[in-house]
């Protein structure tokens, strides 16, 4: 079977060697950061990243680093050593689905919608709404809100009367509140699964 | 000039360490997801019949810790009770160090509704002076988390988690080194982090009150008297910091330990005996999520009467899987059990534990019979982490069978609220708001 290398986890500890010295390291030291016995060792390695452009050999056979390994922070995942996988590096300008929905983490929430209130805007009772807290509501947003003691989601609205909430539903009407009104949320993604 | 009104120092914040402190932690996070909790009083820790933490709403009643569960339904009889919710408390801690890390990259995750900040040198970057970093700390953790947190803001850790119990709810304590002694001569002994009801009520034969009367001791005598840990609090109340954060979100863990009270307390060997190995299978779980193996263990049964008997053993290797510890387990609660009494609960605790990615094998060791076993826990492992906990057992769990659950281990709302394709073991890690829209 051929040697495995992780060639994802000696980069990150180039990369990591490179921020803490500011530059790159010798055979011996790579051999500590890699965690082998011998020098010899690093060479397998090596001649793999100079082959991906990560490291080049200067002309008195030094390692230095290309700006692959300077710049932009990239992770690869395992290959085998004998054909490199071009797969893992070109999805690394990728993002999974949780980032794509979920912006601020922290302040992020799920609610089950039970009413049809936002029907024309494609929000279904039964659909989870991803609900974004502390920030400040702005003309159209959809928000979560109190109003006078009563949960609602609505368009946010103001004029010069004051803030307005509006239905996307012809059946009910504009809100104006009465006597208090707390935002609970902004919502920023609607997330419906089907069978 | 009177020694009362003299500073220790003249600086205000050469170092600045904030402690975040959840208000009633369990409680809020509760009131956050169901808003309509909010104002009312409640408590968790229905699961185990007692109160893990009373909402402040609750407090005012005289309702809180310690307190039991009938009596404090006959304070209040329409008292909110809630089983615990760890998973989401959980995230709203994370959350909360989340947030403290904007601030700031030094933090400590001290527990799991408080931490300390080092924010030294911050004020630069904010613009801002460090009461009013913390303040914007409190108000971000409000607004984003809708909880409220009390912070103390002083020179060190001690000062400042002082600081966050001098204030609370959503108070914002900040002691200046030249507030130092003023600040002190209004804390009382006990209100000191470290020193412990012996050490105050030892303190407070020689007089002492207050923690200024502690500073102002004789370092020589504090060193003598209560030795490296008196002496550090000494400094540390002194303005010198001396403790220092541990930043590591993940702490090495000590030790593993479970213990299951039964719906009834019963004499029935089998059934005690599969309970207790419920247990080890439980906290053996714990421990490979952990990626530990274990070279102690303790057992230990409470009676019906609270009287509680425990043996411990040391290993003469470390073990992964609960299979191997099985026949040691069987010994150990052969000595323990008594076919006269009634018993309520059992209790088992895995210590000594050690990192498992590497080992070295011991010259006498059965390696092969080792492996074998690690084969199987591998195996076992796998399947219920596919199907959930506890779908495959040891066959002494069969004895469990045909008994009721007890009516305190319903689930809280989180778990049986589930969303589409959810499981009772797997949710999203997100937190769920209950409010009807």
């Amino acid at each position: 079977m051929p040697r495995r290398i992780n060639l994802a986890e000696k980069l990150t500890q180039l990369r990591s060697f490179y921020h803490q010295e500011g530059r790159p390291p010798s055979y011996a030291e790579m051999a500590a950061l890699f965690g082998y016995a011998s020098k010899a060792a690093v060479y397998g390695p090596v001649e793999k990243l100079i082959d991906l452009g990560y490291l080049q050999r200067s002309g008195n056979g030094q390692i230095v680093f290309t700006s692959k390994i300077t710049s932009q922070i990239s992770v690869l995942g395992t290959i085998q050593a004998g054909f490199p996988s071009p797969a893992e590096e070109e999805m690394l300008d990728t993002m999974s689905l949780d980032e794509f929905l979920v912006a601020r983490p922290e302040a992020t929430y799920l609610l089950t919608v039970s009413g049809d209130s936002m029907i024309d805007a494609g929000i279904h009772p039964g659909d989870l709404v991803l609900v974004e807290k502390g920030g400040t509501p702005k003309q159209e947003d959809i928000i979560i809100a109190q109003v006078d003691g009563e949960w609602t989601m609505k368009y946010f609205g103001k004029d010069k009367t004051g803030v307005y909430l509006d239905p996307a539903n012809p059946a009910y009407s504009r809100i104006r509140p009465r006597s208090s009104l707390s935002v609970g949320g902004i919502v920023r993604a609607v997330i419906r699964k089907y069978k | 000039m009177n020694p009362k009104y003299s500073p220790l120092m003249l600086s205000s914040f050469p170092r600045a360490i904030a402690h975040v402190d959840g208000d009633a932690f369990f409680t809020s996070v509760e009131q956050a997801i169901h808003p309509s909790l909010k104002g009312h009083p409640v408590v968790t820790g229905k699961e185990r019949g007692i109160i893990a933490c009373a909402s402040y709403e609750a407090k005012a009643m005289g309702i809180k810790r310690g307190v039991s569960l009938w009596d404090a339904k006959k304070i209040y009889p329409r008292l909110v009770v809630l089983p615990s919710d760890y998973e989401t408390y959980s995230i709203f801690s994370k959350r909360m160090f989340e947030i403290m890390r904007r601030y700031t990259p030094e933090v400590e995750e001290y527990s799991i509704d408080e931490g300390f900040a080092d924010l030294t040198g911050m004020r630069q970057v904010f613009r801002k002076s460090y009461s009013d970093i913390a303040a914007d700390m409190q108000t971000v953790i409000q607004h984003e988390l809708n909880i409220t947190v009390s912070i103390g803001l002083s020179l060190t850790k001690s000062l400042s988690k002082i600081g966050s119990d001098f204030r609370k709810p959503n108070g914002l304590t900040p002691v200046a080194g030249k507030h130092i002694h003023l600040f002190l001569q209004r804390v009382p002994l006990a209100d000191v982090w470290g020193l412990g009801l012996n050490r105050v009520k030892f303190l407070q034969k020689y007089g002492l009150k207050t923690a200024w009367d502690y500073i102002n001791c004789d370092a020589r005598w504090i060193r003598k008297m209560l030795h490296k840990p008196g002496f550090e609090i000494w400094q540390e109340l002194r303005g010198t910091a001396v403790m220092p954060l541990s930043t590591d979100a993940w702490r090495p863990v000590a030790s593993v330990s479970k213990s299951k009270t039964f719906a009834a307390p019963s004499r029935d060997r089998d059934f005690i005996y599969a309970k207790l190995i419920r247990n080890f299978e439980s906290a053996f779980i714990k421990l490979r999520r952990h990626r530990m193996r274990v070279s102690e263990l303790s057992v230990s049964l409470r009676r019906k009467d609270y009287g509680e008997a425990g043996l411990r053993t040391r290993l003469d290797h470390a073990v992964t899987t609960v299979q191997e510890v099985t026949p040691i387990v069987r010994e150990l609660f052969n000595c323990l059990y008594f076919s006269d009494a009634d018993y309520r609960a059992t209790g088992v605790v895995l210590g000594r534990l050690e990192d498992d990615r590497c080992r070295q094998f011991d010259l006498f060791e059965d390696t092969a019979r080792i492996a074998q076993a690690r084969r199987v826990g591998e195996l076992i492992e796998n399947v219920n982490g596919r199907y959930g906990k506890h779908r495959i057992f040891l066959a002494t769990g069969l004895y469990m069978n045909g008994r009721k659950q007890h009516d305190r281990d319903q689930p809280c709302w989180r778990k049986t609220t589930l969303l589409k394709d959810e499981t009772v073991r797997k949710r999203i890690k997100i937190p769920l708001l209950d409010i009807l829209i």
